[in-house]
């Protein structure tokens, strides 16, 4: 396997930019030095794809070039990238400057790919992305529904630029926002922008960024600007992908922001398991500090941003504001029960202004194409685009960019690609830990997805987290993951979330293998409405929305559980068993196969049966079935 | 700065908290995790209120919530009782044997048993660790996270640096902390556990061991306390009265020049 040794080119005895004039010469130089139609192969080194084997396609692709070097005319530059996004098809590529879109590349493909493509001119079918039913491959990136139905502000360089090497986010227009900022605007003119734009925080409770900046701002004292990058939701990896993909956006909008609240000093306080992101995050720090744009005297000016990384254990609750606070002090990252907020007094006492990563990196376009640019976005009460990673049982896991106010439909059909399998959406659950199911087929499949409207059905935006649930998923299950995860991540100190928390989950454990017992849904209940109310932090006031919401819309399935101890959807072992529909059952012998407790009995052409005593219920004659003839009892 | 508790205008200060309000006009909210000594944690959360300020209505711990403009509160609605007695409940579990939890139970209709118990000794109020650290300690902290979170030495070992006062002693309401004084050491014990052993000072006087062996300059340090006078008590309270009460007879007898009488003789 290759190491993560990507050269990190050394800026540092390149000449300061000593203007915010000179940004825009050093840029025109970069792109004089660039032909736009120069072949380039990107090549997705995102976490998703790195974990599949990605560095080691780099690589080859290298060796490939460098192999066929002498009969290429023009060699083609293997460009290192970060997330392209669509995750579940990786490693992937793409062939620049015609953007053809190569999926579930090995290593053993990159002389082909190199003859084949870069040499002569042709596709390799094997190679391409064929949509979920569609007949014929579709060859370009422009032209596949995930990409193409997305729009992309946040995410615009990630996936193009590689993230460790500085020049090529420049040449692409990054700190181009800050020189705007510094050859002009007061820090008043760029707190109206932001609040024309009504970005609204990223990271949760979607909190105005204009109105937040302008308090901190107005508070006397030394001020401190944080970014927060701990993204601890299960399934969430939209500020990962941001951080590890194009790291420049997130500290011009931290200095933006530093500029426009006159702080002298930021913090990214990142989780450690995101080691990609602390490399291109501490790479890029260094670079933009080489070049003069970051650190003391920006561009020449006046203005000083120095800015460091801090990494955080991984615990979910020192997402929270007030414990991040007290992580970054170097104390128990426990959140603090103060009436008072951090852009009064937050880290150190002092006035700090705490965003998410995704809120930063909208700040440098919103800044450089004006706020009403932005609310031509989305909708009146969530302007701008959002993104989310799409997970769970849908063809096109990944991240995914949408204006706000798109509707679930729109994601989880037209970008998302629907359900595998011929399976029916039963749900979709929004905004991680802290959010609710929506529950799907009824009406809720046109909502527009948007801060208000998720609220509305007892949901929320949380931080983007995007979890597709079909028929096969009991919904008892899913609230006793997510209250068994905020168990294990909750302080501790605080009475609700504490004993509250674990009664539920003991209950919810009850329930799953078959000891529910009447007036268990009520007392969830009332805990939950308990632990609700009465918890100190973000994290144990919204704890229970998984249990009440799936409470609200699957009660029946709690019933089925407790009444009938029957778990319908199939998930709960103790609670249902396989059995084959002798009526529909061909006895074409592939669940035979493939069980791997050999339980399953029958003649060729005849019904089967199953041996329900050596069942292990491991789903998988259920899944092989092509006649739906094993039915869940 | 007009504040109305439980429809009654109340007497407030800017600044007070909602609890040190009630306290001054009677008014009862319960509290298990606050004394008025030590800064508020708002960890026990059953000391919520509900505050409407302005158009806003919304619940919120009366221990640390300070009143800076009108505000109208009631302590004591449906929903609030509610929610007390479900906390009650579910601290019960943890700690049966309390007496406090026992009282509270009474008050707001909480059945101890609803939970089968798990006995900790603890209702995690955290104040022997707030206090503790308050006096410069720093011995007992809360450790660990979530359900697994307990008041402890650094690393559960017997702590170096307890000066044995015993404060957590007297502020734990459950009772949980207690000291022995045996073989010349002072033992502080939390819940069953041994955290501390300080050698007891020996009297110079009678000989009898008492109070514990304090270095106080680096307490005094650790509690940002420069100046105050160290007290190194060398005799035990017992002789100390004893010398004193010597000392005074011997100055009343020279300032009055009382010639003491010689017995035998009758005037
Ligand atoms: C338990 C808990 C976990 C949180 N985790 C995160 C997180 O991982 N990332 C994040 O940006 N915000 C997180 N938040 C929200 C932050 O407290 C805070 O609202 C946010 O960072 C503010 O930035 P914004 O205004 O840009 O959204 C969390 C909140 C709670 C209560």
């Amino acid at each position: 396997m290759a190491t993560a040794t990507s050269v990190v080119p050394d800026l540092a005895w390149t000449k300061k930019i000593s203007s915010p004039h000179e940004l825009a010469d050093y840029r025109q130089a970069l792109l004089a030095g660039m032909d736009p139609d120069a072949p380039c192969i990107r090549v997705c080194c995102g976490t998703g794809c790195k974990a599949v084997g990605s560095l080691d396609v780099l690589e080859a692709m290298k060796a490939a070039v460098a192999a066929a070097g002498v009969d290429v005319k023009v060699m083609p530059e293997v460009k290192r990238t970060g997330c392209h996004g669509f995750c579940s098809r990786g490693p992937l590529l793409t062939f620049q400057p015609q953007g053809l879109f190569y999926q579930r590349v090995t290593p053993g493909d990159a002389a082909e790919i190199i003859q084949k493509t870069a040499v002569g001119g042709e596709l390799i079918p094997r190679l391409l992305y064929k949509p979920p039913g569609a007949k014929e491959p579709i060859a370009k990136v422009g032209d596949i529904p995930f990409f193409a139905k997305q729009t992309k502000v946040v995410l615009q360089r990630v996936g193009r630029i590689d993230p460790f090497d500085i020049r090529d986010a420049i040449a692409a227009g990054a700190y181009e926002g800050l020189a705007k900022v510094l050859s002009g605007m007061t820090p008043q003119q760029v707190i109206e922008e932001i609040k024309t734009s009504r970005l609204r925080g990223r990271g949760g409770a979607g909190f105005p960024t204009g109105i937040k900046w302008e308090s901190c701002a107005a508070q006397p004292g030394r001020h401190y600007v944080i970014c927060n990058g701990d993204e601890g939701d299960p399934g969430a990896f939209m500020d990962a992908s941001v951080m590890e993909g194009d790291p420049h956006a997130v500290l011009e909008g931290m200095a933006i922001a530093a500029y426009a609240m006159g702080s002298d000093r930021g913090f990214l306080y990142v989780r450690l398991e995101y080691p990609l992101a602390v490399q291109t995050l501490a790479a890029a720090i260094r670079q933009a500090e080489d070049l003069g744009l970051i650190g003391r005297n920006i561009m020449g000016t006046d203005f000083s941003f120095r800015t460091s990384i801090s990494t955080g254990a991984g615990a979910f609750v020192c997402g929270e504001s007030s414990a991040l606070m007290s992580s970054l002090e170097g104390k128990v990252g426990r959140p603090r029960a103060k009436y008072i907020r951090s852009t009064e007094k937050g880290f150190r006492d002092s006035p700090s202004n705490l965003n998410n990563v995704e809120t930063y990196a909208n700040v440098p376009a919103i800044i450089l194409r004006g706020g009403p640019w932005y609310t031509s976005y989305g909708t009146e009460r969530s302007a701008g685009t959002k993104v989310f990673s799409l997970t769970g049982n849908v063809h096109n896991v990944g991240l995914v960019e949408v204006p706000m106010g798109t509707s679930l439909r729109e994601i989880v059909y037209g970008i998302g690609g629907g359900i595998p399998n011929k399976k029916e959406l039963k749900a979709v659950q929004t905004g991680g830990p802290s959010g609710g199911c929506i529950p799907i087929p009824s009406k809720f499949l046109d909502i527009n997805v948007g801060f208000g409207k998720l609220a509305e059905i007892g949901s929320m935006m949380g931080s983007g987290g995007m979890i597709v649930m079909d028929e096969n998923t009991c919904m008892v299950e899913v609230s006793r993951y997510f209250i068994n995860f905020l168990v294990e991540e909750s302080c501790g100190q605080c009475t609700p979330c504490r004993e509250g928390l674990t009664r539920m989950k003991e209950t919810l454990t009850r329930i799953t293998v078959g000891e529910g017992r009447e007036g268990d849904i009520e007392m969830l209940e009332e805990i939950g409405t308990f632990t609700n109310s009465f918890s100190l932090c973000g994290l144990g006031t919204s704890a229970a929305n998984p249990v009440l919401s799936t409470i609200k819309y699957f009660r029946e399935e709690y019933d089925a559980h407790i009444h009938d101890k029957k778990c319908p959807a199939g998930v709960c072992k103790p609670l249902f068993y396989y059995e084959i529909d002798p009526e529909t059952c061909t006895g074409c012998g592939l669940c035979r196969k493939r069980c791997p407790a050999a339980a399953v009995e029958g003649e060729k052409k005849k019904p089967h049966t199953i041996h329900q005593e050596l069942c292990i219920k491991c789903m998988e004659c259920y899944r092989s079935c092509k006649f739906d003839s094993i039915r869940i009892k | 700065m007009k504040i109305v508790m439980d429809g009654k205008e109340v007497a407030a200060e800017r600044g007070q908290t909602i609890v040190e309000v009630a306290r001054r006009n009677g008014v009862y909210i319960p509290t298990l995790c606050h004394v008025p000594a030590l800064e508020p944690a708002a960890m026990c959360r059953i000391c919520t209120v509900e505050l409407a300020e302005g158009r806003r209505s919304r619940l919120v711990t009366a221990c640390n919530y300070p009143l800076r403009s009108d505000a109208e509160i009631h302590t004591d609605t449906p929903l609030l009782r509610q929610n007390r007695k479900v906390l009650i409940e579910l601290l019960a579990s943890r700690c049966p044997g309390s007496e406090t939890l026992r009282e509270l139970a009474e008050r707001y209709g909480a059945d101890l048993n609803r939970f089968p118990a798990e006995d900790r000794q603890c209702i995690m109020c955290g104040l022997c660790a707030r206090v503790c650290e308050r006096v410069g300690g720093n011995v007992l902290a809360l450790c660990g996270r979530g359900v697994e979170i307990r008041v402890d030495t650094s690393f559960g070992r017997l702590s170096p640096t307890c000066i044995a006062c015993t404060a957590c002693v007297q502020i734990c309401p459950v009772n949980a902390i207690r000291f022995e004084d045996v073989d010349g050491e002072r033992r502080v014990i939390v819940r069953g556990k041994e955290a501390s052993r300080v050698p007891l000072r020996r009297c110079t006087s009678c000989g009898a061991r008492f109070g514990p062996v304090i270095d106080l300059v680096p307490v005094l340090e650790r509690a940002g306390e420069s100046g105050v006078p160290p007290f190194n008590a060398s005799v035990c309270p017992a002789c100390s009265r004893r010398n004193l009460a010597r000392r005074l007879a011997e100055r009343h007898f020279e300032q009055h020049a009382v010639e003491p009488r010689d017995a035998g003789e009758e005037s």
